[in-house]
């Protein structure tokens, strides 16, 4: 019942992000919202599941074209980035936390915090202008600075981008969850008893962080589906998001089927990264 | 040891309120000065044209753009609305979110968890629904420029504040539970008193930690709403031709967005705003750093290996 609620009202607060900016007017520096205007757009919407008219998009004046057919495209292209970057995210975190926790070096946490407060956009400014003064002052073409067109994609500086923030997340918070662990009374008993630190670690730290690594995944999933945007944006990668800020013409149905289809990827990349912790949990946390 | 970050944080943010405040004043071209473009002669071999972008140079310290507007003057101008929208927003967060969330923890149950579905509604970006609400209201805008930074100040608060609240809100709870709390409430004290005499110093300093953080996170969801062309103030769009997005109030997000295509060639356009932008992050990094080391000096754990 719960989830039937929350299904709702995901897909009215789509149907209302989506209809916002066609239903304000502004009249003598008069802002109004017109409620009947989303009334409409949603009806409309809704009798197009039917006949099929929602999923249609247009381009230019007459020309209309199928957006089942045409979304695969983007979508895999972004679950790509998603999934890889994601993955990267989660084993660079654990990785690196793990060491991160116990480091006394305060200047190594202003570097890892100072990081993590930089703005994707600025991360990829500086990405692309660094990639340029490599290219201009040596004549090395390290990577691409942008994807020229869809067969053509800039793989090395959107993982990177895509990578790092989350991952410095991760490593922020699971490096203060392995803290708070550490200062445990079982890691003491574990010691008292003479056990190695490698097995303490991986026995005893790794499984107890495991859970808040899994209770943290829907904030990681946050902060990376907004660094694609930002990211396929920057990168002009054909992804899912570029469909919503492209064209010059603003279509309803093209904006809420594009929103619907990025839930889709957020679930599916949720699921894949809980199936990467099972793994863990599996070598880690097995009895 | 002195806590070098706290001083250092300080004095950098101190640096930018004072420029943010008096930077029209020290600003070295009226806000519309344009460099002409002309040609010169000084002999049969030494002539030429010179035409905005000017590099940097004595007369123009950080360049001109590639109207010939000073890069420098445009910062000094567009100071005010970055710095002050971003301290003004995180605070009305913390002060709205913060109170909601110290009162609901004290009255309140403990939340059950979030299901996928939930997750997934926070997870939508804020920028996101910022960009849908201002998409037909800020490119070329009827509404004047304050109007604007107060139409999009209120909209930031709003998707900012439940953050706030959520935060404050299970801090409170886990507070609760201290014995202290058991032991007053035994003596009889009511709930006003347990908020000020006890859970309020408590929080005080996590609160101040979670401003500095906040405008941050402001300033970061500002530079994103930059990125997407609808700048703090306003957007002036100009058709015919390529599209050219202006910023009217000249913030240091809006001038990112609206040079941000600068990066093969005449790269200081795009490369003062950025540092600008990234200094103001560290100065309030620093002061953010700074706090939490002075509280983590006073309520420490040690790890036992």
């Amino acid at each position: 019942m719960r989830i039937v609620f929350s299904v709702g009202g995901l897909l009215a607060f789509i149907f209302l992000l989506a209809a916002v900016p066609l239903s304000i007017t502004i009249i003598d520096g008069n802002l109004s919202i017109s409620l009947q205007t989303i009334v409409d757009l949603v009806k409309s919407y809704l009798n197009g599941l039917l006949n099929g008219d929602s999923f249609t998009y247009q381009e230019g004046k007459s020309r209309t074209y199928s957006f089942l057919k045409d979304v695969s495209a983007y979508f895999f292209t972004s679950l790509r980035y998603l999934l890889l970057a994601g993955i990267l995210a989660v084993v660079i975190g654990m990785l690196i936390s793990a060491w991160y926790s116990k480091s006394k070096k305060e200047w190594i946490k202003d570097i890892i915090g100072f990081l993590g407060t930089i703005p994707d956009f600025i991360l990829v400014f500086f990405l692309q202008l660094g990639v340029v003064f490599i290219y201009k002052s040596t004549g090395l073409k390290i990577a691409r600075v942008a994807s020229l067109s869809a067969d053509e994609n800039a793989y090395l500086l959107p993982l990177i981008t895509l990578t790092i923030i989350p991952a410095i997340y991760l490593i922020r918070t699971l490096s203060e969850r392995t803290y708070d662990v550490l200062s445990d009374d079982y890691i003491l008993t574990a010691k008292a008893k003479g056990l190695k630190k490698r097995y303490i670690h991986i026995h005893h730290v790794v499984r107890n962080v495991l859970p808040f690594l899994k209770a943290d995944l829907h904030k990681v999933l946050a902060i990376m589906m907004s660094n694609l945007f930002i990211v396929e944006y920057l990168f002009n990668i054909r992804g899912l998001t570029t469909i919503l800020f492209g064209g010059t013409l603003y279509q309803f149905n093209l904006t809420v089927n594009t929103l619907i289809a990025l839930v889709f990827l957020y679930l599916i990349i949720y699921w894949s990264i809980r199936l990467l912790i099972l793994l863990l949990e599996r070598v880690f946390a097995h009895d | 040891m002195t806590n070098w970050r706290l001083w250092v944080g300080m004095i950098a943010t101190g640096l930018i309120v004072f420029v943010a405040i008096f930077g029209p004043i020290l600003a070295p071209y009226e806000k519309d000065y344009v460099e002409p473009t002309g040609y010169f002669y000084n002999g049969p071999d030494d002539f030429g044209i010179h035409t905005s972008p000017y590099p940097p140079s004595k007369e123009h310290l950080l360049g001109t753009d590639q109207w010939g507007y000073d890069i420098l003057t445009l910062l000094l101008y567009g100071a005010k609305y970055t710095v002050f929208v971003g301290v003004g927003v995180a605070f009305l967060r913390i002060i709205i979110g913060g109170s909601f969330g110290i009162w609901f923890g004290l009255v309140g149950k403990e939340k059950n968890k979030a299901g996928t579905i939930f997750g997934l509604l926070g997870s939508i970006p804020a920028f996101l629904i910022i960009y849908f609400l201002l998409i037909r209201i800020t490119i070329n805008s009827p509404l004047s420029v304050i109007e604007l930074v107060l139409l999009q100040s209120f909209l930031m608060v709003i998707v900012g504040f439940p953050g706030v609240y959520a935060a404050v809100f299970s801090k409170t709870v886990e507070l609760k539970k201290e014995l202290y709390i058991t032991a007053t409430k035994a003596l009889g004290s009511g709930r006003i008193r347990i908020l000020w005499k006890h859970i309020f110093p408590h929080l005080k300093g996590t609160l101040v930690a979670m401003f500095v953080k906040e405008i941050i996170l402001v300033l970061t969801l500002i530079g994103q709403l930059g990125i997407f062309n609808l700048f703090l103030g306003g957007t002036i769009l100009r058709l015919g031709g390529p599209p050219v997005y202006i910023s009217i109030s000249r913030d240091w997000a809006g001038l990112i967005g609206q040079w941000r295509s600068f990066i093969y060639d005449y790269q200081w356009i795009l490369y003062f705003p950025l540092l600008a932008f990234v200094l103001l992050l560290f100065s309030f990094y620093m002061l953010s750093r700074g706090i939490e080391l002075k509280q983590k000096a006073t309520l420490q754990k040690f790890p036992h290996i």
